[in-house]
């Protein structure tokens, strides 16, 4: 767990305002489900332990690859999903915060009556999947959606005018022709107007459709839009258009932005503070500028280094990364990030799966391993078919092929007859650090340091 | 305003693998005909990488699919224009060259993934889902390298051999090669096969080829997927390789990569690349020179370095401000407003003139030739046309900023 201590937690960046949402350790793991009985044979953890605050007014910028959980992320903020733990809180005061982080930096077994009761107070009050009926409705219309692909999340055999008003008509808001009207002036206030009133998605344009997601979205007037990847199906020109309408919203109404990309250079544009994720887990998070020109985790320099970028000099190459990210179903020991990361010492949790995967990536590898007995994600023995094969494997580990941090951590390769006995130093996963200024990385380096 | 870079002149001098000449690509639509490619004219010249830079819909994917005809048709007319193709025999022997317009289906065969290859846009619909790795990338060797296939052999390759290595064998024959005395002959042309395929996917710096191919392309990440793409398309070292936005479905750190592979192989093997894609940055970092497209039309075109350092067209130039960068406040970014217009039957005019700010009555009546400027610098945009030639008085062109005039 990353628990972060209360003075840190979530105030990366002095925007002011009070937290809209604050989330707490929040994880969202999927069953893997296998056989005729669907039995769980695994999880997959798309979201592991993440905590951050999204405070009124400001933009929270959410940046990683495909398959990082930002989507999923986005999913469980916005009540489309529930969390398989942790906790989701809405409209939770200063004082509350510091009460909630108080309570769960003491371990759950070892709180107070009255923590408890606090926490009891806090959890029914604001956590999403706790509240009661009227306050789960302030919450649903105060949180709205846009998501990536305007096409597929309007109805096509809806009329613009539905697909705008539905929001007023749910909420009893207005009907007849007081609804039309507060339609057409929602569509004004995205750049569109009466004449779209009575059309249906598939005549417009990418950008228009999602002017109408947007339009929508702002419906309900709501304090908080999650916006998942808005503009990534739409070319520069357009997508120029869509960001200054964003900002323009934002700047009228006050709204509080989750505004979740894998485009950095949108990100750094729209965000007042950003949050990396790798593999489920928050590995960066400070304010967009902190984060730009002084990035500390190695993953973040590396989506940097890579990401292209038309003012930058065009001699620098772009640099990218070896390898492809590990199976979320079984992440890396230690930091995610150790097995692609250019700078891992062995304290990064080098473990058994990344011999194995080193191993049969090798072209000398023989096919003869037959079982591998763990005793730990450290410590495991390797079984081959005949002795020859152990005595090589064994002879390769203990070689110069060996990338040299994952040789610092092994401690041990023994061979007895068939079988290979290796085991790595055990580390623990790294917690973010906060480097001061609410700039927090996880990362071995900078622990070491401290 | 900056003298243009001075562009190396091997590449100017070199000689030309690809001539396109006023190519006219059309679609017959219900409503008309959407002139998706109009008079579109460039010239790629050996070992060079031109970027073919565009938003979506504005005709770079049909113009390089029309390069091995495989724009379908109908819908599709090829409405004119000529794709003159030199391949690197006919360049050695002084032959002329071919239009792949007009080519014969059977030599279009022997062109298409030999002469010319294609990696496409997303791998994951591009590989057959239901064939091994190595059946797929030794499909292309038996159409195009069976002889390479039997070079091995001893003495004399018998017809049936012959027949194996083209994949031309009937039934019976199939039988007869499992069995002796051909059973032996047969399996070290597999045997071959399989080398050349591990030789080409090694290239693509594969690590364990020969354990990939035994794989399904669902087991490979996209990144690996787009690599054996890469390495299908190089197995012949083609004269021209077309990039159709390779990466646009990798993750950037994926991409980086897969960019820096293309651009090793294209050095190595000297290979002309027509690369496609709409993301500037891209094109600045890996093509010598760049055509930019709007509406079927190329817009703008020379060297790299001169037109990201000194755009001309307003087209250009709003691409360029559009995308994000570090320099941009919020709020701030120059869109381009509206949409690409409606391609059904275009009226003569500018093209661009519905969303340029600097557009003139002059705009909707004139049509824009593509006219070079400085050297190796062309542009399609009336402030640069000579008032003389257009019979109009000189106040009624429109003026850019730094158009000379």
């Amino acid at each position: 767990m990353t628990t972060l201590s209360p003075e840190t937690a979530g105030n990366a960046g002095s925007v002011a305002g009070s937290p809209v949402m604050t989330l707490r350790g929040v994880e969202k793991h999927f069953p893997i489900k296998e056989g005729a009985l669907q039995r769980v044979v695994g999880q997959v953890r798309a979201v592991d332990s993440v905590s951050f605050d999204i405070r009124r007014g400001e933009t929270l910028g959410l940046v990683g690859e495909s398959g990082c959980g930002k989507t999923t992320l986005g999913r469980c903020v916005s009540g489309l999903t529930e969390p398989t733990a942790g906790g989701i809180y809405f409209r939770l005061s200063d004082e509350d915060r510091t009460t909630l982080d108080g309570v769960l930096a003491v371990a759950e077994e070892d709180r107070s009556p009255e923590q408890k009761q606090l926490l009891t107070r806090i959890d029914h009050g604001h956590r999403l999947d706790l509240l009661d009926a009227s306050a789960r409705r302030i919450y649903r219309r105060n949180c709205q959606v846009v998501f990536q692909d305007a096409f597929s999340s309007l109805n096509p055999r809806h009329l613009v005018k539905d697909i705008v008003g539905r929001p007023l008509r749910v909420y009893k808001e207005a009907s007849g022709s007081d609804l039309t009207e507060r339609v057409v002036s929602l569509l004004e206030s995205v750049g569109m107007g009466r004449q779209h009133l009575y059309r249906y998605p598939h005549q417009f344009s990418g950008g228009q459709r999602q002017r109408i997601s947007i339009a929508r979205a702002l419906a309900l007037d709501p304090d908080f839009i999650v916006l998942d990847e808005p503009t990534s199906a739409l070319d520069v020109s357009v997508q120029a258009q869509i960001l200054n309408l964003l900002h323009d919203l934002q700047q009228q109404r006050g709204l509080t932005y989750l505004f979740i990309s894998h485009d950095l250079g949108v990100v750094r544009l729209m965000s007042d503070r950003i949050a990396v994720m790798y593999l489920g887990r928050l590995v960066e998070h400070g304010t967009a500028e902190e984060l730009f020109e002084t990035p500390r985790h190695p993953y973040t320099q590396a989506l940097l280094a890579a990401n292209p970028d038309l003012s930058a000099d065009p001699d620098v190459e772009m640099k990218g990364l070896e390898g492809t990210v590990p199976d979320p179903a079984n992440p890396p020991q230690g930091c995610r990030f150790h097995t692609r990361c250019p700078v891992a010492v062995a304290l990064c949790g080098w473990e058994v799966d990344d011999a194995v995967s080193w191993l049969s990536e090798s072209a000398t590898f023989p096919d003869t391993l037959t079982d591998v007995e763990r005793r730990s994600d450290f410590d495991a023995t390797l079984v081959f078919a005949d002795e020859a094969s152990a005595r090589s494997v064994a002879a390769t580990l203990s070689g110069p092929a060996v990338p040299t941090a994952m040789a610092a951590a092994l401690e041990t390769v023994s061979v007895e007859d068939r079988k290979v006995v290796i085991r790595f130093t055990s580390v623990d996963e790294v917690a973010l650090e906060d480097l001061g200024l609410g700039h927090l990385t996880s990362c071995i380096l900078y622990t070491v340091r401290k | 305003m900056t003298a243009p870079a001075a562009s190396p002149p091997t590449r100017s001098t070199a000689p030309l693998v690809i001539s396109v000449k006023d190519l006219q690509v059309h679609f017959k639509v219900k409503t008309g005909v959407v002139h998706a490619v109009d008079g579109v004219s460039f010239d790629v010249r050996d070992g060079e990488t031109l970027g073919l830079v565009g938003e979506t819909g504005c005709g770079k994917t049909v113009t390089a699919r029309s390069f091995l005809r495989l724009v379908k048709t109908p819908p599709g007319i090829y409405a004119g224009g000529r794709i003159d193709f030199w391949s690197g025999d006919a360049r050695r022997s002084g032959a002329g060259p071919v239009d792949l317009l007009r080519v014969p289906d059977r030599e279009m065969l022997a062109i298409r993934g030999d002469r010319i290859a294609m990696i496409f846009q997303d791998p994951a619909k591009a590989l057959n889902p239901s064939m091994s790795i190595g059946d797929q990338v030794a499909e292309v060797l038996y159409q195009h390298r069976s002889d390479d296939l039997v070079d091995d052999q001893p003495e004399h390759v018998p017809r049936m051999l012959r027949r194996a290595s083209r994949q031309l064998t009937t039934g019976p024959e199939r039988l007869a090669l499992r069995l002796p005395p051909w059973r032996k002959r047969a399996s070290r042309l597999r045997r071959r096969g399989d080398e050349l395929v591990a030789a080409a996917l090694a290239e693509t710096q594969i690590a364990n080829p020969r354990k990939i191919m035994d794989r399904y392309p669902h087991e490979l990440s996209g990144g690996m997927k787009q690599r054996v793409m890469i390495a299908q398309a190089l197995a012949c070292n083609p004269d021209l390789l077309i990039a159709d936005e390779p990466t646009t479905a990798l993750d950037v750190t994926v991409q980086a990569r897969i960019l820096e592979l293309i651009a090793d192989l294209q050095r190595r093997h000297g290979t002309s690349v027509l690369y496609i894609s709409h993301d500037l940055s891209l094109v600045r970092q890996m093509c010598d020179r760049v055509a930019v497209m709007y509406a079927g039309r190329i817009v703008e075109t020379g060297n790299t370095r001169t037109v990201f350092s000194d755009p001309l067209h307003p087209y250009t130039r709003g691409l360029m401000a559009a995308v994000p960068s570090a320099s941009q406040k919020r709020g701030e970014l120059l869109a381009i407003e509206g949409n690409v217009p409606e391609l059904i039957d275009p009226p003569a005019s500018c093209r661009f003139h519905t969303r340029c700010g600097f557009a003139v009555a002059l705009c909707e009546q004139a049509d824009p030739e593509l006219l070079e400027i400085r050297h190796g610098h062309g542009v399609a945009c009336l402030a640069y046309a000579s008032a003389g030639k257009l019979g109009v008085p000189n106040a009624a062109l429109p003026l850019v900023d730094g158009s000379t005039r």
